[in-house]
């Protein structure tokens, strides 16, 4: 159990630079999650971590102890991949054992911790099959458990759910997660879906064009967006000019859809806007509509849903917002 | 750190290392002294041109580019018309009995060709067994001697190189594609002229510039069958052996003219075919075509004839050869006297072509394996250019890069002339080609996160080589292993001219008995090379299939 210190990281390939100067301090035991578009720089950046990839300035330290420099099999990291890869040569436990042996472990110690790893990820005597035999979500299993085993310092994810279909992706970030915490291990994960980011993490690093974008605990970035690519990354947002919600002052601000509401179901206190409704989508638990205001601008909203209420394309409404949840934007 | 080179690379830039150093000295080197031969005078004196200027300048080398380049490109034709009907018909109509003929049709790609080229003498030579039985009926027809000949065999033996492809790249053809032309308009015979046929034809090409190149090089077809007929291969061969200077210097024109000859065709396809892959991105075969009885009964017969008729040299070859020669004519009796005559006198060419192909083909896998790795693995410049050397012996005839070992290896602080291992050396790199393609095919199909997941779970990378990658490439080794080891087994150009005394092989002892008209003695060790070739190839096939039962 370490924290993970990252400091002036840097790499180029050719004139991009992948990772531009990141500075990061994850704690011991804490879930944290690099996230931004393709591209941003997060992959590599875990790469970096894991020894695949070498950094051009700057260091890597688990603890006080620098590890950049280390070969990457020397570095005790349990690291899932995004297609699972489980050796097809190896039956599950010689797949889980895989670590173990390498670290020489005695072959009683081996097995006994196998089948409490493979256990722990809810596939006990599954031993002898082949990977071949087994499905995406089992898989990536064995592959979590492989990690796991080893009892690593620092646990790396790399966008592990990502070839599993919708419903399993939801109820294994919720196992990956309750695993991480059960175990106390450091982890970093990588992912592209600021959902599952939401869901999992302690902190998020936002990235973009590999520089950190902002670094906070989920919740955090989602209300207070440091700027119009966090407000637009971390969810759908109404980027509006001061003067449209009748302020003062230049830039942007953001605001979320479901800050806004329908005249007749908000507070007194909040201030009103006016327009037509433009289009209108009744998703079953929200209902989304856009609102065309005077000035031209469309303004997006979104409640939930309300069998008594009736929205018509064309028809005249009056919104009302949360002062509260207005976010300046630099 | 004393070394700056990132610790992911060491094991790559190691290999390439080693890799460069066994080319440079085996290939890079040999050549380089064949081109030296080539611009000094007799005596290795004097750098000039006028070698160039006296071989050009003589109509029977310039003649002898003629006929080669001319066969080349009649065989390449031929093969092109026999193959593609004949991958349509295994691709998509209604052939009984195709995994059979696929698993024939890659026979003649192992056998040697120069004993599919004896055995047309034996039958349709002047003496041959079919001409005399024609001639008594009165029914004479042209020489098979010469280009007519030559093309002949090589149609026969290297059409699979444009079969295979081809049919795999009918295979591959999204039928879905063939749908859209339809639903436009196309009728089916449209739609094949001009959908699926373009979509095909890089693949024909670049089978049909295998056969040219192979006709290019071959030395044994046309040593058997050219008789006054110069060929490039034979020439080369034939100059070097007369040659008394201490320069092989007329040799080494010719060895240069070959290799720019080849490297010309191989240059071309890369500039041309490399970019022309249409995947159509195919999710399974498209279905077999419903056709009436006339045409399927038609592509039967033709599918079968074709294979069948490759391979009637061979099995020629195995029936003549117990029968009782007097010299070379040929008696019509049973007999065992040509395989005593063969073994009487010695064990040891059969010996010598077992050994060899053993070890020259351990030397192919320790080498190619792990610079395929290389190439595939290792992101670099350098790479590249390993890449490109370690293809460069497939534009070098065996002939060429024999000369080139004997002019290096001659003298000098590495001596290695007169002994075996010049021969599986030069075995060696020229199998080298075939491994490396090959294991880079597997390699492209493994993911490299394997390797990251087994080196972050505590193995370093020469210990994740050897226990995640080897084993995931073991089939693919063991089946690269056997077709080396057979096609080694039969190897001619480079062995007529690196063999000395005790280390004869049987296609030497072939090659000596077709020059001295011991046809007994050349039709048993023929037929003991088939042999040779096709145990272990049986046997690899019946490895694969217990391998596929079991998983």
């Amino acid at each position: 159990m370490t924290g993970i210190v990252i400091e002036g990281v840097t790499r180029t390939f050719g004139t991009v630079r992948a990772v531009d100067g990141v500075n990061l301090t994850v704690g011991e035991g804490e879930f944290f999650t690099l996230l931004g578009p393709s591209g941003c720089g997060k992959t590599t950046l875990l790469r970096m971590i894991a020894g695949f990839c070498e950094l051009d300035e700057g260091q890597i330290r688990f603890g006080t102890k620098r590890i950049d420099t280390l070969p990457a099999h020397t570095r005790d990291i349990g690291m899932v991949f995004q297609n699972y890869a489980v050796f097809p040569n190896l039956t599950v436990a010689g797949n889980v054992a895989y670590g173990l042996k390498a670290r020489k472990v005695t072959a009683a110690e081996v097995a006994r911790r196998v089948e409490e790893a493979l256990s722990l990820v809810q596939l006990g005597g599954y031993g002898e099959r082949w990977p071949h035999q087994l499905s995406g979500g089992q898989l990536q299993r064995v592959a979590i458990a492989r990690a796991l085993v080893i009892r690593p310092q620092v646990l790396l994810f790399d966008e592990p759910l990502s070839n599993l279909d919708a419903r399993l992706r939801v109820s294994m970030r919720a196992e990956i997660r309750e695993l991480q915490k059960s175990l106390g291990i450091t982890a970093i994960y990588v992912t592209h879906d600021q959902e599952e980011a939401m869901s999992v993490s302690d902190r998020i690093a936002l990235m973009q064009s590999g520089r950190l974008e902002q670094v906070g605990a989920p919740a955090e970035i989602y209300r207070q967006p440091a700027s119009r690519f966090a407000a637009e990354f971390m969810g759908t947002t109404n980027l509006l000019e001061p003067k449209a919600l009748g302020l003062s002052g230049a830039g942007r601000v953001s605001l979320r859809p479901e800050a806004l509401r329908l005249d007749a179901e908000a507070p007194a206190g909040w201030p009103r806007l006016s327009g037509t409704v433009a289009h209108v989508e009744i998703l079953g638990p929200i209902t989304r509509f856009d609102v065309r205001l005077a000035d031209g601008s469309v303004i997006r909203v979104a409640s939930l849903d309300e069998p008594h209420r009736t929205l018509a394309t064309g028809a005249q409404v009056t919104l009302a917002y949360d002062p509260a949840r207005v976010t300046v934007l630099a | 750190m004393t070394l700056t080179i990132p610790h992911q690379q060491r094991l790559p830039l190691a290999i390439a290392a080693l890799g460069f150093l066994f080319l440079g000295l085996f290939l890079l080197y040999p050549l380089f002294n064949v081109f030296g031969a080539s611009v000094l005078d007799g005596d290795g004196e004097k750098f000039t041109f006028a070698n160039y200027v006296k071989i050009l300048g003589r109509p029977f080398y310039r003649g002898a580019v003629a006929n080669t380049l001319m066969i080349g490109v009649a065989a390449t034709i031929t093969t092109i018309v026999i193959s593609v009907p004949f991958a349509f018909a295994l691709a998509r109509l209604p052939v009984p009995g195709k995994a059979a003929i696929v698993a024939l049709a890659a026979m003649p790609l192992v056998l040697p060709s120069f004993v599919s080229a004896y055995a047309i003498v034996l039958l349709l030579g002047r003496a041959g067994v079919v001409t005399q039985w024609l001639n008594s009926w009165g029914i004479g027809f042209g020489s098979i001697y010469g280009a007519g000949g030559i093309v002949l065999v090589y149609t026969l033996t290297l059409y699979p190189y444009v079969l295979l492809p081809t049919m795999a790249g009918f295979k591959a053809v999204d039928v879905s594609i063939e749908e859209a032309a339809q639903s436009l308009g196309s009728s089916p015979r449209r739609t094949l002229w001009t959908v699926t046929l373009p979509i095909v034809v890089p693949s024909i090409l670049a089978g049909g510039l295998l056969v040219f190149i192979e006709t290019l090089e071959n030395f044994g077809v046309p040593f058997v069958l050219a008789e006054d007929m110069p060929i490039f291969a034979v020439e080369a061969f034939k100059l070097f052996v007369g040659e008394t200077a201490p320069n092989p210097s007329s040799a080494g024109v010719l060895g240069v003219l070959l290799i720019l000859m080849t490297s010309l065709v191989l240059l071309i396809q890369r500039r041309f075919l490399a970019n022309r892959r249409f995947a159509t991105g195919a999710r399974s075969a498209p279905p077999i075509l419903k056709v009436g009885p006339g045409l399927r009964i038609a592509a039967t017969v033709y599918c079968w004839s074709v294979v069948l008729l490759a391979l009637v040299p061979f099995f020629a070859i195995v029936v003549l050869s117990f029968m009782e020669f007097r010299g070379p004519v040929l008696h019509p009796n049973f007999s065992t006297a040509n395989f005593t005559a063969l073994f009487e006198r010695s064990t040891r060419p059969l010996l010598n072509t077992l050994m060899f192909a053993t070890l020259a083909a351990i030397g192919v896998t320790l080498i190619g394996v792990p610079i395929a790795y290389v190439v595939t693995r290792l992101r670099s410049g350098l790479a590249a250019v390993l890449d490109v050397i370690a293809t460069l012996p497939f534009a070098v005839a065996g002939t060429v890069l024999a000369i080139g070992f004997v002019v290096s290896f001659n003298s000098g602080w590495l001596i290695l002339t007169g002994g075996p291992f010049i021969m599986v050396l030069a075995y060696t790199v020229r199998k080298i080609p075939f491994a490396v393609r090959s294991s880079s095919g597997i390699l492209h199909q493994i993911d490299p996160s394997l390797e990251e997941a087994s080196i972050s779970l505590g193995r370093s990378p020469l210990q994740t080589f050897a226990r995640i990658l080897v084993p995931l490439m073991l089939g693919g080794i063991m089946s690269g292993f056997v077709l080396t080891w057979v096609t080694i087994a039969s190897e001619l150009s480079a062995t007529v001219v690196l063999y000395s005394g005790q280390w004869r092989t049987l296609t030497v002892v072939m090659f000596q008995a077709l020059e001295g008209g011991g046809g007994g003695i050349a039709t048993a060790a023929a037929s003991t090379l088939i042999v040779v070739t096709l145990v272990p190839i049986a046997l690899l096939y019946r490895l694969i299939r217990r391998y596929e039962l079991a998983a």
